[in-house]
């Protein structure tokens, strides 16, 4: 049978694994390690140990390298978090749906087609991943050395479809469907939801983060551009762009916001601030979506006068967004960070809220629905 | 200007923000004995089986008293001077004064009548105190999230009579925690409490002196669903059955009823509340006016007999939609209550309080509730229309009509929005117009199908007279 709402009742605050007890404390030490020895082992001098080299992992069950392994790992985690998810909320078919597109994507575009090109000895295209949040994706150089049709999907899937999409659904299409990191947050990290800071001091810490690496994903994305044009006339300039030193954007860039902004953090994190720092306060990809959303025609409806205010919304949110606040103001609302995981929708004890994309019709139903006469305040 | 407010419920709370909106310079006190925080009654279920902590339910954030510089005083009020206007207040604290006064004390759950029921281990749901010692009783304490801050700052400033009093906790004294567990009353704190013991892994006792469960809200054939889930999760739902005494050493060890004796390690009694306002009574002259409810008389500003003293939420005994006046133990009027009294203390004296359509819903186990206008009411030439789906999505829509007018609705297993359901009795709306256009209230999580009728289910559902199985008397829309 079909159920909407929580299926059963949940104990995050009873069990000590999710609630930021030794156990968590242990995984995130153990992801973080993990993560620092994936991108930083080399530079720390760690490669050299065998036990500490991933690509000797992974050759000797013989993967390519060290990011097949990491791929594996990360597939692993995103079908076994994808059953956990299905157990604890796959009685709602958004859900379900949902998880189901999510975790296809990881096996299939994200995993197996990259996997199975390398081992043709071909390139390995991520057609899941797009620009900005796959930041390289638009140097000139990688545009060139890629098939057309590839180049085709690399320009036109973050230009074209990814704001239309965002417009007509909201940027859930990509981060709570399609993106691998929501993926691993919806699925592996799932566990630990409500650990999101939902407090206003996250909420303006966030705010200036994501806009703030946002603009640096585009402008360092343009000096790419000229630097690849007219970079040999601006020896200085290709110098501080693409020079090959630690300090250079490019290298800059990848270890700060794709090692340790998404991984170490992002990742590592998860037991003890929540599956999406990463998302909330970092992507690119999430902020640019997130205004794009904010000018269409997703958003979260809200009963009027059935909130009871209990807080199981605000809590499960995993962007930590106070959607408590909006509900009991019976205020309608679409946020740019919402990423229209659906969960709020799905604890609601009372049924209060309903993830919609607009229409003309839903939207004189709306104000239909504004004027309940309770008390003529 | 002084203003004092006992209560920090969502009536206290509301009316405390609204005065501060308007005069940011005047002196607000708010008197809580049971808590530090404003927080949602509502949502104690959800601490009990660890969903939430016990500041995810709080829904301000906790500076909101410093930031609006609303004092806080954290005792029990015994009683109010109105010559002198002072709040008397327990444990030998001086009293309060003030130049108006809110009354939004709330309620406190109605005392089991059996004998026994002193007996440790027997509680109730409904403050704070009462989920310290269930959970007690069930988990052996509070969850990681950890009680409330201060959870026993009160105690010295309190009085045994206090529905914020601490428990005995039988769990303690046996040494074990409590495995038989007992629900009495079949309302929705019953169901709440029953459902977070099932919760807690274990397979509680659900005694319901009705032929069903909640038949205030929902007819035999809506119930009988209800109990079919609570069977299939595992809790004994015994219907029918009155309980006649509690047995037991020190704590309870035996609930005895007109049809057997049962092992009980906890009991929670859940027979509805009365409002909270014996302190009101006092010693000597009795200044505010109760009802036989034990309801603050109140007029349609929310002023009591005494002016200047405002009274709101569930201790005040408000005019219903049905005209009938009585408390109503609801989150949304206690809120706009609140509202309304705050313009009273702010002198406007224009503000009314109008009782819209009866609406509410809930989630009874897994299944969902929506209810809209006159249900189970016995309203003039009163028509049924009732089907129920089965497939994919299981659910049962009830219509109710008042000759050929749509006056209400009942609906299980699906989400509905009231607002839609309200517009269409206000617009006199025929069975045939709401059933064509009935999905536009549709407010299911998306991808679910909507709710297909087909054409001979459209006749075949209308029967004459009251629901079939509703109760046999008119009786109020339910409160908790
Ligand atoms: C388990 C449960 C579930 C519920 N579920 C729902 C629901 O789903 N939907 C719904 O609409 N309603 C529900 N209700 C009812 C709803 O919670 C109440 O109607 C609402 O909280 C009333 O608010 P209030 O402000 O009037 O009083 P309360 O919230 O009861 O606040 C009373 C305040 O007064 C203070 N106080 C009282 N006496 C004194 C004194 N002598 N001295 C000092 N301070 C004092 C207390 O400290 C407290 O702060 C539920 C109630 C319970 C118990
Ligand atoms: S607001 Fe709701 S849908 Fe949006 S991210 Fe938060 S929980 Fe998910
Ligand atoms: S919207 Fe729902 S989940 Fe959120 S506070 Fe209100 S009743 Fe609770």
């Amino acid at each position: 049978m079909d159920l909407q709402g929580q299926n059963g009742l949940d104990n995050t605050f009873r069990e000590s694994w999710r609630n930021r007890g030794v156990v968590a404390w242990v995984v995130a030490g153990t992801l973080i390690s993990f993560y620092t020895l994936l991108y930083f082992g080399g530079d720390l001098g760690l490669n050299d140990v065998p036990a500490l080299n991933f690509d000797v992992w992974a050759q000797a069950i013989g993967l390519p390298s060290r990011w097949h392994l990491y791929g594996l790992l990360y597939t692993v985690g995103v079908v076994g978090g994808g059953v956990y998810y299905l157990r604890k909320h796959g009685n709602s078919r958004y859900n379900k749906y949902r998880i189901a597109v999510n975790v296809a994507v990881q096996v299939l575009l994200a995993f197996t087609l990259p996997l199975v090109m390398a081992l043709f000895g071909q390139g390995s295209y991520y057609f899941s991943y797009l620009w900005p949040l796959a930041w390289y994706d638009f140097h000139p150089g990688h545009l060139a050395s890629i098939p057309a049709a590839v180049a085709v999907w690399t320009l036109g899937g973050a230009l074209v479809l990814a704001p239309l999409m965002a417009y007509r659904y909201g940027k859930r299409w990509y981060c709570s469907w399609v993106c691998g990191c929501g993926g691993l947050a919806n699925t592996f990290g799932d566990p630990w939801r409500h650990l999101t800071a939902t407090s206003t001091k996250s909420w303006k810490f966030e705010k200036v983060a994501v806009h703030t690496v946002m603009f640096i994903a585009i402008g360092s994305t343009f000096a790419l551009f000229l630097d690849a044009f007219a970079g040999d006339r601006l020896p200085a300039f290709h110098r501080i762009v693409d020079g090959g030193q630690w300090w250079s954007v490019k290298r800059l860039y990848g270890y700060v916001v794709g090692s340790i902004l998404a991984g170490v953090i992002g990742t590592g994190l998860y037991p003890l601030l929540g599956p999406r720092v990463w998302c909330r306060n970092f992507c690119p990809m999430a902020a640019l979506l997130g205004l794009q959303q904010k000018l269409g025609r997703f958003q979260i409806t809200v009963k009027p006068d059935m909130c009871i205010s209990c807080g199981n919304c605000t809590t499960y949110c995993e962007m930590g967004i106070d959607v408590r606040s909006y509900a009991q103001s019976n205020e309608s609302f679409t946020r740019s960070a919402c990423v229209g995981c659906g969960m709020c929708a799905h604890v609601c004890p009372r049924g209060v809220l309903r993830l919609e994309n607009l229409t003309r019709k839903r939207n004189q139903g709306d104000k239909a629905r504004q004027g309940l006469p309770v008390v003529n305040l | 200007m002084r203003v004092v407010i006992i209560g920090n419920g969502v009536a206290g709370m509301e009316a405390a923000l609204e005065v501060r909106r308007r005069e940011p310079l005047w002196d607000i006190t708010i008197i809580s004995e049971e808590s530090d925080h404003f927080f949602s009654r509502t949502a104690l279920m959800w601490v009990f089986s660890g969903q939430l902590s016990h500041q995810c339910i709080e829904p301000l954030e906790r500076d909101v008293y410093e930031r609006l510089s609303l004092q806080r005083i954290r005792a029990r009020a015994v009683g109010v001077d109105v010559e002198a206007k002072r709040v008397l207040m327990a444990g030998g604290r001086e009293p309060v004064p003030f130049d108006q006064l809110l009354v939004a004390c709330g309620s406190k759950p109605r005392p089991g009548p059996w004998p026994g029921s002193e007996l440790a281990g027997i509680g109730n749901f409904v403050t704070h105190q009462d989920l310290a010692w269930y959970e007690a009783e069930v988990h052996g304490g509070p969850s990681r999230g950890g009680p409330p801050p201060n959870a026993d700052a009160h105690l010295p400033f309190s009085t045994p009579d206090s529905p914020y009093r601490k428990r005995d906790v039988a769990a303690e004294a046996r040494g074990r925690r409590a495995r038989d567990v007992a629900v009495i009353g079949g309302g929705l704190i019953g169901i709440e409490a029953v459902e977070v013991a099932h919760a807690a892994g274990l397979h509680p006792r659900f005694f319901i002196r009705e032929e069903w469960f909640w038949p205030m809200a929902i007819d035999r054939a809506e119930s009988t669903w209800i109990s079919e889930r609570m069977r299939a999760h595992g809790v004994q739902v015994h219907l029918e059955e009155n309980v006649e005494r509690f047995e037991g050493e020190r704590s309870v060890e035996r609930i005895v009823t007109d049809q057997g004796s049962y092992q009980a390690d906890a009991v929670v009694v859940a027979i509805g509340v009365v409002p909270n306002t014996d302190f009101l009574r006092g010693e000597g002259d009795m200044p505010l006016t109760l009802d036989r409810f034990g309801g603050v008389v109140v007029d349609e500003r929310l002023e009591t007999s005494v002016p200047g003293i405002f009274a709101a939420g569930d201790c005040a005994s408000v005019r219903w939609f049905n005209g009938a006046v009585r408390p109503e133990q609801l989150w949304y009027t206690a809120r706009d209550q609140g509202r309304v009294a705050a313009r009273g203390l702010l002198g406007d004296t224009a503000q009314r309080y109008a009782r819209g359509h009866w609406y509410n819903s809930a989630k009874l186990m897994d299944i969902e509730y929506t209810t809209a206008g006159l249900v189970n009411f016995h309203v003039e030439g009163e028509r049924n229309w009732f089907f129920e789906e089965k497939g994919p999505v299981r659910s049962t829509s009830r219509i109710v009509l008042s000759g050929d007018r749509v006056v209400g609705f009942n609906f299980l297993g699906r989400r509905w929005d009231h607002a839609v359901l309200i517009r269409f009795i206000e617009e006199h709306r025929t069975l045939s117009y709401v059933l064509d256009h009935l999905n536009e209230a549709r407010f299911d999580t998306e991808f679910v199908p909507p709710l297909h009728i087909p054409m001979e289910a459209r006749l075949r559902g209308l029967s004459e007279g009251p629901a079939p199985s509703a109760l046999p008397q008119p009786v109020a829309p339910p409160a908790v």
